[in-house]
């Protein structure tokens, strides 16, 4: 499919707090209760629409364990946003929000657009973190914040969406350089570029896009 | 320089020093000497050393040379230096060139030495970090040799140094930044480097992609010509092969990255046969093994299905075809060509159905299988070429029904097509033809026509073929037995066990799970004892593959048996296997065949792939066969009568269980329908709900705009009301203002009458004094203005009263309409599509009533728009009107002031000529004042 913008994501978070299912729930529409742990790095991808404007999300669902950390730094600086996952059922999960965060910061382009997400929202009954708790964090750090249930979808769509419209704001500001892919924002085949003469004499090979 | 001069000329007297010596000099001056200048040239002349002596400068100078890297880092000549050396001593690409001729010795010692220094290098795992420092210092003469010094550690040692460049963060990131690089050496260097650091590692294979190198790499073939670029393409394509090959993560990035678009037109090679240099078809043959990689029959299915799409879909699986029936192209690039096109159609519906309707352009054409069967049955062709055309023709028929029939067809009397040559025709010729290798080939093709197909097992029954002249016809499946039962009689060019082992397996194909080709098979009375002697028999090595294979022919008569013969029912097949052969003996025969060496070779992977064409024996979907079959017919030929008859009767009790299963599998069947078609319901009624939420928040803002615009239109109301006076009225109030006016004009017309008839009194009165006869009255005849101005006043005020009333009216009016809204702004997301419709068409009409009532409102206004105009103008014109009945009054009162004036001098001539007149003060104040007066006395008159 033709797209105006590609935005690269990944997922952190604690192992367990659900990023591969939040991955799946978005890119299948499926909730799979038991499945293998991540090794390395999973790819996920698809289109949403923005301010009228296809977009399409590429999503690198990283594996949380501490042996994979160092693994999961090669992918933070060419990312657009990424998503800090939280499991609301396990308090560690969100004390160890600030080490990811600093690992995030310290790796990252300063642009990329952090959504802080606590998961398994549908577990109210285990709920050790108190949703204010979660907003107070996200305050404290400048992040947007939602709680979401990989479960029954809530929210899902929403935390994807919202962090794409924030990075989409962040390039009609003009702060992103989308013409540097390694941002992690790349500019779709249709979109009318500055310097279209070059990508037009070198654009046949692009124009074929459409069918997957 | 003297010592220098001392190892490399050689010319000095005395006892020359040893390598060693020299080289412990030149490390110490690099360790000790304080003046770069010194440590830049002991390191050179470590350098010019280090190929001739490269134990003793690896053993003595390298932690010297590893520390010049870390200190001396702002002059790049020494650095260039360092690494050159640390190169050749790791990795000295002269000696290997040279090696070539030289013994296996001498390889080996270099060999140990790489291993040796790579391993020293690596003591301190911080030196691949400071390599990759080094590896961002722009000058050439740094980046270069630090590129080739981390490709010689990989190749080496490479699982060590990809874990240390696995955890430095931007370790991968900044090797990427190699193909970027403007200077073409360290360009394709550094893909070198990328090949050495991908290979086996899934994690840095992501980290690569993640890194945008599919584009890159993609960019660069491009840029480099594709097929006919150099070998800078091929290392391209060797790269892409490492990222993609049994990486799922990789690959899916790939399909989602809609790079898959971007390899069709490497295969745009067209018919032009002129340049197919070495360097192309090594090209090529990479391309096609890139897009076997995607649609593997490995990958998940999935997968494999989606890329199998979308080749179709950008036209690459088309373009695959044209070369397939292209003239001109090599053989083993065609070969490859059948190999890819046949994983592209491998169990894709769409994909087998357009490979159906390929024609090759011969006149007239044929159909590309035709054409392809011809190859796999001629001699004459290489031997990969008539595997692959075997591979593309199975996997034409995986999993599809369609293409079975189809090809079955063509051997059916009914729709047998005398005129042309079909694909049943040369599978049959194949399968009697005098090479066995064709015999093969063809049994296995047409076995695949019948996988898995009850239908195509039972039509095939029907095929006769016409003997030779004057006799009978004979059932394809007699003549396969027939040719079977000549053993080892039959004439052949190549393997005899080839063609029976072919026509065997075709065999076991086509009774299996079909009773009524078991029987068929059963009732040529020849059969059953020609394999009871097959498998009883001694035979050789070579033979036992046969025989085990007829034991598994006969087990399956056993197994599928209906008991339709009464000589062949199972019972007596058992028990004539067992006084015949012996159950243990068949059971091991029947073991011949997973035993054999290459069975499990075969059972590995679809693809048909044999080192020699004697080792073709065994298809990869007869593996799945044996497999499921192997088992139950040993069970089967080891029970009891009595067993036998207990399981009758218990498979009796099955049959009527699976009555019940098939009423429940009905049953199940007809609400799978009910929920697939309730699913459709529901996935309408949503989406409907969509759509109706949709239209609510249309109508919403739809409301929200007339809202706004009812807004302004009362803004501009209210704005307005309050200048009526300023003469811009808008409202149909007017035409009260207007008949005022027109009042108005009366009176200034009375008045003008008035003042007229005074004027001519006064002309009266004037002839009467100019016959001096007697005095007139004063003039009486005055302006009305003040009065006209105070009834305008008085008319404004009513028009005032008038407009708040209105306004007045609007704001309840305004009330209406947000009780109206305010109706659908509560209406939550209804549960129901029921209520949801009853509210909204509710809400449709009360929003319609609403446009009405604003489309009415928008009327009135524009009606009162133009009738303000029209008053407007109207209004003007009386406006103008009065002004110039006031000019005219104004003229007649000057008219009157003359005649005053006249009266006046007249008076004071009567005086002077004696008259007695009025007082003249009197009659001058008079003259001042005289409006005033008029005025009054019309007031007065009134
Ligand atoms: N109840 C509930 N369970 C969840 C949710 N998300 C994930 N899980 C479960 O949490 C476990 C870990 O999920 P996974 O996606 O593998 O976590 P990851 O290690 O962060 O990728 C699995 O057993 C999931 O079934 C959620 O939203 N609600
Ligand atoms: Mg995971």
């Amino acid at each position: 499919m033709a797209y105006a913008y590609l935005f690269k994501y990944i997922i952190i978070g604690d192992t367990g707090v659900g990023k591969s299912c939040l991955l799946l729930q978005f890119t299948d529409k499926r909730f799979q209760p038991v499945h293998d742990l991540t090794i390395g790095v999973e790819f996920g991808a698809r289109m949403i629409t923005i301010d009228g404007k296809q977009i399409k999300l590429q999503i690198w669902d990283t594996a949380g364990q501490e042996s994979f950390r160092s693994i999961t730094r090669s992918y933070y600086r060419g990312a657009a946003g990424a998503l800090l996952v939280y499991d609301i059922t396990r308090r560690d999960t969100f004390n160890h929000l600030t080490t990811w965060l600093e690992d995030a910061r310290q790796h990252s382009n300063s642009n990329m657009v952090i959504m802080l997400i606590g998961n398994k929202s549908d577990l109210e009954s285990r709920r050790e973190v108190k949703k204010e708790e979660g907003e107070a964090f996200a305050r404290e750090h400048g992040l947007i914040f939602m709680e979401t249930s990989a479960k029954t979808a809530s929210n899902v769509e929403e935390a994807f969406i919202n962090t794409a419209k924030e990075i989409y704001e962040k390039i009609q500001e003009g702060v992103f350089d989308i013409n540097n892919e390694a941002n992690g924002i790349k500019i779709g085949p249709q979109h009318p570029t500055t310097n279209s003469t070059l990508s037009s004499s070198q654009g046949g090979h692009q124009a074929g896009g459409g069918c997957c | 320089m003297n010592f220098l001069r001392g190892v490399m000329g050689g010319q000095a007297a005395g006892p020359q020093p040893t390598g060693a010596e020299t080289i412990q000099k030149l490390c110490d001056r690099v360790a000790s000497s304080t003046l770069l200048e010194d440590r830049r040239d002991a390191v050179r002349a470590l350098k010019s050393l280090s190929k001739k002596y490269r134990m003793e400068v690896g053993t003595q100078a390298m932690d010297h040379l590893v520390t010049i890297l870390q200190t001396d880092r702002s002059d790049s000549e020494i650095l260039g230096y360092s690494l050159d050396t640390l190169y050749n001593i790791i990795c000295n690409d002269e000696e290997e060139e040279q090696d070539e001729s030289e013994d296996e010795n001498t390889q080996k010692q270099t060999d140990d030495l790489c291993a040796l220094f790579t391993e020293k290098f690596l003591q301190d795992p911080e030196r691949i970090t400071l390599l990759l420092t080094l590896l961002e210092e722009f000058d050439f003469h740094v980046r270069w040799p630090a590129v080739k010094l981390l490709t010689a550690l990989l190749k080496s040692q490479g699982a060590q140094v990809q874990g240390i460049i696995l955890v430095s963060p931007m370790g991968v990131s900044r090797l990427m930044d190699l193909l970027a690089d403007s200077r073409e050496v360290i360009r394709n260097d550094g893909l070198l480097l990328l090949q050495q650091l991908t290979r086996g590692n899934a994690a840095i294979q992501k980290i690569v992609a993640f890194e945008n190198a599919f584009e890159r790499l993609l960019d660069i073939i491009t840029e480099e010509g594709s097929s006919d670029g150099g070998i800078v393409v091929e290392d391209c394509l060797l790269l892409l092969l490492n990222l993609l090959k049994n990486n799922s993560s990789n690959q899916n990035f790939f399909k989602e990255g809609s790079y898959i678009q971007r390899m069709k037109p490497w295969f745009e090679v067209g018919d032009d046969n002129s340049g197919w240099s070495a360097q192309k078809v090594t090209n090529l043959h990479l391309m096609l093994q890139l897009v076997r990689v995607m649609v593997s029959p490995v990958n998940s299915p999935g997968a494999t299905a989606s890329c199998q799409k979308c080749m179709f879909q950008c036209g690459l699986l088309q373009q695959l075809c044209t070369i397939l029936m292209a003239t001109g192209v090599p053989a083993d690039i065609l070969t490859e060509t059948i190999n890819t096109v046949s994983e592209v159609i491998r169990g894709s519906q769409i994909n087998q159905d357009y490979f159906a309707s390929v024609n090759a352009p011969s006149s007239p054409p044929r159909p590309a299988i035709v054409v392809l069967l011809m190859s796999m049955v001629n001699e004459r062709q290489p031997f990969v070429l008539r595997c692959a055309v075997l591979y593309c023709f199975q996997c034409f028929l995986y999993k599809n029904q369609k293409g079975q029939g189809e090809i079955v067809a063509t051997l059916l009397p009914s729709t047998i097509d005398a005129n042309s040559i079909s694909a049943g025709q040369l599978l049959c010729g194949g399968l009697f033809s005098a090479d066995s290798l064709s015999n093969w080939c063809a049994a296995v093709a047409l076995a695949h026509a019948l996988q898995d197909n009850l239908t195509q097992k039972e039509q095939l029954l029907r095929v006769q073929l016409a003997t030779s002249l004057g006799k009978p016809p004979v059932s394809l499946l007699q003549q396969c037995t027939n040719i079977l039962s000549q053993g080892d009689k039959i004439v052949r060019r190549g393997s005899k066990v080839q063609t029976r082992v072919g026509l065997l397996m075709l065999l076991c194909t086509w009774i299996s799970n079909c009773p009524i080709a078991v029987t068929h098979f059963l009732h040529n009375q020849d059969n059953v004892p020609f394999l009871t002697a097959q498998i009883s028999e001694n035979l050789g090595e070579d033979e036992r593959l046969v025989q085990g294979l007829c034991a598994l022919l006969l087990g399956i008569c056993i197994y599928h048996n209906d008991n339709s013969l009464e000589n062949y029912t199972k019972e007596k097949l058992k028990q004539l296997i067992e006084k015949r052969i012996g159950k243990e003996n068949f059971v091991e025969k029947l073991g011949f065949i997973t035993k054999h060496e290459l069975y499990s070779r075969a059972a590995l992977k679809p693809q048909p792939v044999f080192p020699s064409p004697e080792q073709m024996l065994f298809d990869h979907e007869f593996t799945k066969l044996v497999k499921d079959l192997e088992g139950v017919i040993t069970k089967a030929v080891h029970k009891s009568t009595e067993e036998d008859k207990k399981e009758e009767e218990v498979k009796k009790t099955l049959e009527q269980h699976d009555n019940i299963v098939t009423r429940y599998k009905e049953l199940i069947r007809e609400q799978d329908a009910q929920i697939q078609e309730l699913k459709e319901q529901v996935a309408a009624l949503s989406s409907q709900h969509e759509q109706m939420q949709a239209t609510v928040a249309q109508q919403l803002s739809q409301i929200q705009q007339h809202k706004d615009q009812y807004n302004i239109l009362k803004l501009k109301l209210g704005k307005e009301s309050p200048s009526q006076g300023d003469g811009s009225q808008q409202n149909g109030l007017q035409t009260e203002e207007l008949s005022q006016l027109r009042e108005e004009l009366d009176e200034l017309r009375k008045q003008h009458a008035v003042l007229q008839t005074q004027l001519a009194e006064r002309d009266a009165l004037i002839t009467t004094l100019q016959s001096s006869s007697q005095t007139t009255e004063s003039p009486a005849g005055g302006s009305d203005n003040t009065e006209l101005l105070q009834e305008l006043e008085a008319l404004r005020s009513q028009v005032q009263s008038q407009s708040s009333e209105i306004s007045h009216l609007k704001t309840e009016r305004q009330e209406l309409l947000t009780r109206a809204e305010a109706e659908p702004s509560d209406t939550a997301p209804p549960s129901a599509s029921a209520e949801l419709e009853s509210r909204l068409a509710a809400q449709t009409s009360e929003t319609e009533k609403m446009k009405r009532s604003v489309a009415e409102l928008e009327q009135q206004l524009a009606a009162s728009t133009s009738t303000a105009a029209i008053l407007q103008t109207e209004k003007e014109k009386l406006q103008s009107e009065v002004q110039e009945s006031k000019k005219e009054q104004d003229d007649l009162l000057m008219l009157l002031a003359d005649q005053d004036q006249k009266i006046h001098s007249l008076k004071k001539r009567l005086k002077d000529l004696g008259e007695t007149v009025e007082d003249e003060d009197d009659l001058d104040t008079k003259d001042q004042t005289s409006d005033d007066d008029d005025e009054e006395e019309d007031e007065d008159d009134k």
